[in-house]
């Protein structure tokens, strides 16, 4: 399944921040946006998730796979997220995070998947753990699992590397990137470090007037 | 920094606190629960007749009252979620006091009132004030406890440190397939709902205990327990009194039982809440137009019962089914104005109190350490979460003794305990917050700390210094049970003026001292407003 971006644009007060561009991201493919703090990278990735607010603005056709996701509510648009926080839900316990985006069915099959996707993370036994009491890098662990176990068509990945320190960036690059491609789950990288982009993977570069071009 | 350029010791500090408003609070606790070994006012309690039915109702009314504010509250800030804050307009509804409120929304549900002139002819037969089952008490504290919910509900959601993490929690919500209804329900609420218990708590043990506004609104045969025991601690026989303070003390004990069954309620049901929280993902919205709805329903009932205190307070004849009255006069505003005391007394008290509190607070913020609010914090919580007539019984018994009672010392005294605790608790986290690189800098700079106090801080402070103040004085100025205990006949206070006239016919009259009740707070909270503005912008 690909996610397509067919004339989009995004516009601040009604001028154009992000002028019109298109784009194809393959599945299991990474594409990396790379721009300046302001650019409206994560504008983007708001608008292509159904949660841009205004002022901000965008126009253009997200399609995913065959379907055209615009009038779709965001909730409904099974496109994951990965943020520069872990957002995990200080209420729940890693485990609870992790069934917080499993789909609904039989309960034991819904526990069935939050281990095995906690043994996946390196996390087996950390279920009735509270958020608090991991670490950073389990944390994000827990975090793309979370994001994982939903299910995404597509993935849009925020900066989720920027507030790691630089020994647990290198890995998490590595263990995000090789989980998105294993499922086949097209994904769209914003950031401002050329190092977080994937090795061999297509660079889109936002230019002062909002351009988008090959890096 | 070194002790000499310290503007205050602890000891400077603390002592006012003490002395002026956690001695008389917990001298008056200790002689409230003292009650409990005085065995002929128990046995004179449980054989009074209405003692169970009293409890059952003040319970009932108390938790209808809490449940129906709790989820009215939690619907508004559903409806409004992302469209601005609420704070303000829900500020201005708590400002006008309760029993004001109670008063006017009186006039607008009676059989002849304001409701009842537009659809019949001639007063309907209805059991609209006073019902036996306490329903007009319910909705007036509903009418006047959302507000209050709905202005704690809505800073913490916008509060600058978890705004920002709500948001991001919502958008993540959003992208593991929740709709805003399930993110409300499984996301906002657990984490809302525990910092709303204290804020919950005390809006339940207000409305199961509430005097002045069940004097009003509330049941007669049997009235709530708190009405009961207020009736007994003015009964100038010994037992009946004893009976009275045995009864505050019966309607605590009674609460506690019940909060700390549903509490292991909750604890016992956690289970079921988190498989409920886990159950994954559903695309269901939150309602909006439930919430939308109250909030034009609020704000048109709270426009009415004010503009029928204000008709009311100028009728003259005003005949059944007339929509205004059919002469004006401002006889009862005369009358009002011609015994001004009462409002005098009110305001003096509200002033000075309010004033005294800000005193005392920012001395002890000033002077103490912050790891010693606790103990400041844990007592206003104390005298706000506890039922006020169980403090007004400790404090009468203790005034009495100490020869207060009847004197202005004495009033000041018991409208400081309510009124400092609110103070403290609305100043203590702004004026913590304050950056104490300032004041380095500030001394650096050859200022000494009093002139910095006066120049830098209180102007940088100026709006929570202000807000406090003014719910200080709305606070005060709505004292009942223990300013009537302790005035003993000899001094009158708005409130008391009011709710004796409220049980007679002069509608006119009472209107014009529930107005003369609801305008002072409302025009100090305008005043506050603006004082509060940061004169930089």
């Amino acid at each position: 399944m690909a996610l397509s971006l067919e004339g989009v644009e995004v516009l601040l007060h009604g001028k154009a921040l992000l002028r019109t561009f298109s784009l194809t991201v393959e599945a299991g493919d990474i594409v990396t946006l790379m721009g300046p703090s302001g650019s409206g990278k994560s504008s983007l990735l708001a608008y292509v998730a159904g949660d841009l607010e205004p002022p901000l603005l965008g126009h253009g056709i997200i399609r995913l796979g065959g379907s055209i996701l615009n009038e779709v509510a965001a909730g409904r648009r099974r496109i994951g997220r990965l943020f520069q926080d872990d957002l995990l839900f200080p209420h729940l316990t890693a485990g609870e995070n992790l069934l917080f985006g499993i789909p609904r069915g039989p309960r034991q099959e819904r526990l069935a998947k939050m281990r095995d996707g906690l043994a996946q993370a390196g996390l087996a036994g950390f279920e009735d753990r509270a958020p608090h009491t991991l670490s950073g890098g389990e944390r994000a662990r827990i975090s793309l699992f979370r994001s994982l176990l939903a299910h995404p068509n597509a993935m849009l990945l925020d900066e989720p590397f920027s507030k790691l320190d630089s020994e647990l960036r290198q890995t998490m690059r590595e263990y995000v990137f090789a989980h998105l491609r294993q499922r086949l789950i097209p994904s769209l990288l914003v950031t401002h470090d050329v190092a977080d982009a994937p090795p061999g993977g297509q660079i889109l570069a936002i230019t002062r007037d909002g351009e988008v071009r090959h890096a | 920094m070194a002790p000499a350029l310290r503007a205050l010791t602890p000891l400077a500090g603390a002592a006012p606190v003490t002395v002026l408003w956690a001695l008389p609070l917990v001298t008056g606790l200790v002689a409230a629960l003292a009650v409990v070994a005085d065995g002929p006012a128990w046995t004179a309690l449980l054989a009074h007749p209405q003692v169970w039915p009293a409890l059952a109702l003040s319970l009932w009314t108390g938790t209808i009252a809490m449940l129906v504010s709790l989820v009215s509250a939690l619907l508004v800030l559903m409806a409004l979620h992302g469209r601005g804050r609420v704070t303000g307009y829900a500020g201005w509804a708590m400002a006008i006091p309760h029993l004001a409120f109670a008063i006017g929304f009186g006039f607008l549900i009676m059989p002849s009132g304001l409701i009842a002139r537009l659809f019949y002819n001639t007063p309907p037969d209805w059991v609209t004030v006073s019902d036996p089952c306490g329903l007009a008490l319910i909705a007036c504290l509903v009418l006047k406890e959302t507000p209050f919910l709905i202005w704690i509900g809505s800073a913490l959601l916008m509060r600058g440190d978890t705004a920002d993490v709500f948001a991001g929690q919502w958008r993540s919500a959003l992208s593991l397939g929740h709709g805003s209804g399930s993110i409300w329900l499984r996301v906002l609420l657990p984490q809302l709902l525990p910092r709303l218990a204290w804020p919950i708590i005390a809006v339940w043990v207000y409305g199961a205990t509430v005097v002045d506004m069940a004097l009003v609104l509330g049941p007669t045969e049997p009235p709530t327990l708190a009405v009961l025991v207020w009736s007994d601690l003015n009964d100038a026989q010994l037992l009946a009194n004893s009976r009275g303070a045995a009864g505050a003390l019966f309607l605590t004990l009674a609460l506690s039982i019940v909060g700390t069954a549903a509490y292991l309620l909750l604890r016992f049901g956690r289970r079921m809440i988190r498989r409920i929280l886990t159950r994954g993902p559903s695309d269901r919205n939150a309602p909006r137009l439930p919430g939308l709805v109250l909030l034009v329903l609020f704000a048109a009932i709270y426009a009415v019962v004010i503009l029928l205190l204000g008709l009311l307070s100028v009728a003259g004849h005003w005949p059944f089914p007339r929509i205004i009255p059919e002469v004006f006069s401002v006889k009862a505003m005369a009358r009002a104005v011609e015994d001004f005391r009462p409002f005098a007394t009110s305001l003096g008290l509200g002033a000075s109190t309010a004033i005294t509190a800000l005193a005392l607070a920012v001395l002890w913020l000033e002077g103490v350490a912050a790891r010693f609010d606790r103990m400041v914090i844990g007592a206003c919580v104390a005298a706000l979460g506890l039922p006020a007539i169980l403090i007004a019984a400790g404090q009468y018994r203790i005034f009495l003794e100490a020869g207060l009672s009847g004197t202005l010392v004495g009033l000041f005294l018991v409208h400081l305990t309510a009124c400092f605790a609110y103070v403290f608790i609305v100043l203590q986290a702004p004026y913590r917050a304050f950056d104490p690189r300032l004041r380095s800098a500030a001394l650096g700079l050859n200022s000494n700390p009093w002139r910095f106090w006066l120049k830098v801080k209180a102007s940088l402070l100026r709006a929570p210094l202000a807000q406090a103040g003014a719910i200080g004085f709305a606070v005060s100025m709505a004292q009942f049970v223990a300013a009537q205990l302790i005035a003993a006949g000899r001094h009158s206070t708005l409130p008391i003026e009011a709710v004796t006239l409220s049980s007679g016919g002069n509608r006119s009259l009472t209107a014009a001292y529930a107005l003369a009740l609801a305008l002072p707070p409302a025009l100090v909270f305008a005043a506050a407003s603006l004082a509060g503005r940061p004169r930089w912008r």
